[in-house]
């Protein structure tokens, strides 16, 4: 990235009539497309749909859009805490799905159910941190890494349940997979809200999150600076991974099942999501509220195509269009 | 007429005229040196002739021809050739395929012919008397037969002008003297070379003509044998100083005039050899000293900076810091230790773009603004706020982007960063390089300022001028070795000058003479 001149105080700047497009310039320094572009299309999109289908703007409407949408959600953050450091985890859907897997078998063999969900979390965080070790071990492409991780966990859930799934995750279904009493609000919405705002302030307050955004942006004047990169990798990675798991005991209570193949496209969903929202792909920039928004965009997308009977194919075709606009108004940045 | 004609160019960069009035001509089959310091408008005229730039006036004429176009397809179409180092070959393909690369013998117009591309990798290899396999990875081959490879590419896209820029800076003399073998064979086959180099023995021994670029004019440009090192030198400088009669001789003792005794030096080095060319550094900087370290490019300047930061291991010598033995292992450990090193290219290497100003200046030491876990916002304002108007660094706030700060303001951040890292020893590399006159002057006063503060500071650049108008003293390398340990006085500019090039007693005997 080129360093550009100094905008707003130049010493050559002349007090007097603005220059034209001086405003403009402005203006479009102060309008970034990559943090409210999202936005914008969201919010004029839920207007048209309300207008053209009455039961979008309705309670049990929202709410079933909410809870399609939180596991992704939760996802997201972790992958959006990865992408920040210029890295990326193609293998949070599997790690989900296996880590599931685990989390049912257990409860299956007897186990208790908390337990077994001890297990899954750190299972979860365990691949995490292998993901972690071998990126910051010599320098490898974190893509290549996490996709052998992701197949080779696919091959893992295959391998210890035989292929089927597993029906019944007890009490999971009615807590994690269930709703708050008197509010009525679906636990997962609210297990998501929670880590969008664990995600934001992981990000926003603590050193290791600003040393992430610092690695993302610069790696060599983030090294020369005295950060260490391949700890704060380490534990970046590992922190997805947890991450990844505590959105498979979510999907594990909505479905009240768990399966080999459950978390297939979540990966590819959880990037698309977060750079819809104005995360870099290429580090440095980005936010828990950006790729919540771009989660939510997704989402809508998909809840305001099915009320307006749109077919599954069209949708992913709209899908793959706005991936595509969204990171071309990131690199035209 | 030559083979290439140079006539009347001019080059405006905003803030510079780079070029004025330049003329020159390369006759068919011989070496043209071209000298001159660094911003003479070497490269620039360079990238002209190749193509890159297009000048605001002037004319090139290549073998008759009148370039209208400038475009690098077009010279090189033309037959000139810029032989950069390496970057030009492809390191896992063979040496015949990086020769022929995109012009390769086929057969039927589709599948690559071979055999064919074996024959004249052969046949050209042996018209420049080289034993290279061409079947052999370039990766594998040494820097000078890499170069070979390179300069053979050229040959065959049918250049008879080659521009080589600095073309023995990873060289050893062996491999230097078959470079220059390689090259008066291609002189005597008719090619013509464009030498550009700082080594003046290495140009007098190889170069039939000589032209002396300083501030974009032409000084000269007229045979190598009615001329002499010495008065290349001072035709580079600019202008006659007779520096050896202003300093006395005991002065070029190392470290004179300001006695060890009289302050405890922070930074030691004896003996200390690094890297290839770093040899036995015998260096000690006290608190308070602003010591300037120059040399051409290559001399050591940049591997010293890099050993002192743990980023290059020495393996003989030793190094101390306040007393006691400093080993750094990396960035990390050196900054905890007290050392700084602000890069050459800040907004590159220093600063992390998409951060904002106070972000940038508190990454250096997360722990200061951090209680319980948690980063201090306000404290960590506070403290960029302060940073901001000790330094008077231009911005609106301290939540911009560093990348839209101006050269010398992203200096500046790094400067602060220096200070918030509580850095004892501050190196800095080229720190003024591509800022305007304003902030210059700025950076030398906060660099006085940190030397007035207790700090050592170790400024490393090429540009001489600079660093005699802040520093206390002048260290000058060559070939990875300390030939000059001086304080600096404004005149010493010529006799500095001459030390980076290894041409003292060429001019001191004609001085004297």
């Amino acid at each position: 990235m080129e360093p550009r001149k100094s905008i707003g105080v130049t010493r050559e700047s002349s007090p007097g009539l603005p220059r034209p497009g001086a405003a403009l310039k402005a203006f479009r320094l102060r309008f970034d497309p990559t943090t409210y572009g999202s936005t914008i299309v969201l919010v004029v999109g839920i207007i048209l749909t309300s207008i053209f289908s009455p039961a979008f703007l309705t309670l049990s409407n929202i709410s079933n859009l909410l809870t399609q949408i939180a596991v992704l959600g939760i996802v997201t953050m972790g992958q959006t805490i990865v992408l920040v450091s210029a890295g990326i985890d193609l293998s949070v859907g599997s790690n989900a799905a296996l880590s599931g897997v685990v989390c049912g078998l257990m409860f299956q063999a007897g186990i208790p159910l908390w337990a077994g969900c001890i297990a899954a979390l750190a299972c979860a965080t365990v691949i995490g941190l292998i993901n972690g070790l071998l990126i910051s071990w010599r320098r490898v492409e974190p893509f290549i890494i996490t996709l052998g991780m992701m197949t080779l966990l696919e091959g893992i859930a295959e391998l210890i349940t035989g292929g089927s799934p597993i029906n019944d995750m007890g009490a999971l279904a009615t807590t994690l997979g269930g709703t708050i009493p008197v509010v009525n609000v679906p636990v997962s919405i609210l297990i998501l809200f929670i880590m969008v705002i664990l995600t934001w302030a992981f990000l926003r307050w603590t050193p290791l999150g600003r040393n992430a955004y610092a690695i993302g942006g610069n790696e060599e004047a983030s090294f020369l600076s005295g950060v260490s990169i391949k700890r704060t990798k380490i534990y970046l990675y590992t922190l997805a991974g947890l991450v990844a798991g505590i959105g498979a005991l979510v999907l594990s209570g909505i479905l009240n099942a768990a399966e080999a193949n459950i978390g297939v496209g979540l990966e590819l969903q959880s990037i698309a999501a977060a750079v819809i929202g104005g995360t870099l792909l290429f580090g440095g920039r980005g936010g828990a509220w950006r790729s919540l928004q771009g989660v939510l965009l997704l989402g809508f997308v998909s809840n305001a195509l099915n009320l307006l009977s749109v077919g599954a194919n069209y949708q992913n075709i709209a899908l793959g269009i706005i991936v595509i606009i969204a990171v071309l108004v990131q690199k035209t940045r | 007429m030559a083979l290439l004609e140079v006539e009347e160019i001019n080059k405006y960069f905003p803030g510079v005229q780079a070029l004025r009035n330049v003329s020159l001509g390369v006759e068919a089959g011989e070496v043209h040196a071209l000298v001159g310091e660094n911003g003479a408008g070497k490269s620039t005229l360079v990238k002209i002739i190749s193509g890159a730039y297009r000048p605001d006036s002037g004319r090139i004429i290549f073998d008759g021809v009148t370039f209208d176009e400038f475009s690098p397809a077009y010279a090189t179409a033309h037959g000139i050739s810029v032989v950069h180092q390496r970057q030009q070959l492809v390191p896992w393909l063979s040496v015949e395929e990086n020769i022929l690369l995109g012009k390769q013998p086929r057969r039927l117009g589709v599948v690559v012919d071979m055999r064919a591309r074996r024959r004249l990798a052969r046949e050209l290899l042996a018209q420049m008397h080289l034993e290279i396999n061409p079947a052999t990875p370039v990766a594998q081959l040494s820097p000078v037969e890499q170069q070979e490879v390179v300069i053979a590419k050229a040959l065959y896209q049918k250049a008879r002008l080659l521009i080589l820029d600095e073309p023995t800076a990873a060289l050893g003399p062996a491999q230097i003297e078959r470079l220059f073998e390689l090259i008066r064979e291609l002189c005597s086959q008719g090619v013509s070379v464009l030498y550009i180099s700082h080594h003046l023995e290495e140009i007098f021994q190889l170069a039939q003509s000589l032209t002396v670029l300083r501030d974009g004019v032409v000084v000269t440009t007229r045979p190598v044998q009615e001329l002499t090192q010495g008065e290349v030198v001072d035709m580079m400088a600019g202008h006659h100083v007779t520096v050896a009669r202003d300093v006395p001789e005991d002065a070029l003792t190392p470290a004179a005039g300001r006695p060890l005794e009289e302050a405890a030096s922070l930074l030691e080095l004896r003996g200390l050899s690094a890297g290839p060319v770093l040899r036995e550094i015998d260096l000690s900087v006290p608190a308070g000293q602003v010591v300037g370290v120059t040399g051409i490019v290559g001399a050591g300047g940049h591997d010293l900076a890099l050993t002192l930061f743990g980023l290059m291991e020495p393996f003989a010598g030793e190094c101390r810091l306040r007393g006691k033995a400093y080993t750094p292992r990396g960035p990390q450990q050196a900054i905890e230790q007290g050392i700084f090193l602000v890069p050459e290219n800040p907004g590159r290497d220093g600063l992390v773009g998409l951060m904002s100003v106070a972000q940038n200046m508190t990454i250096v030491d997360l722990p200061a603004i951090t209680r319980a876990g948690i980063l201090q916002l306000k404290e960590e304002a506070r403290v960029a706020r302060s940073y901001v108007s000790s330094l008077h660094i231009a911005t609106p706030t301290i939540e911009r982007e560093v990348r839209a700060l101006s050269g010398g303001n992203q200096q500046k951040v790094l400067l602060a960063k220096a200070l918030q890292a509580k850095a004892q020893v501050l190196i800095l590399e080229e720190p003024t390089q591509g800022v305007d006159v304003n902030a210059k002057e700025e950076i030398h006063r906060i660099i006085r300022e940190l030397a007035a503060g207790g700090k050592a500071v170790l400024v490393i650049s090429t540009d001489i001028r600079d660093l005699l108008q802040f520093t206390d003293r002048m260290l000058v390398l060559r070939k990875g070795r300390i030939v000059a340990d001086i304080p600096t006085i404004e005149g010493n500019y010529t006799k500095i000058l001459n030390l980076t090039l290894g041409t003292e007693d060429v001019s001191w005997s004609q001085e004297k003479a």
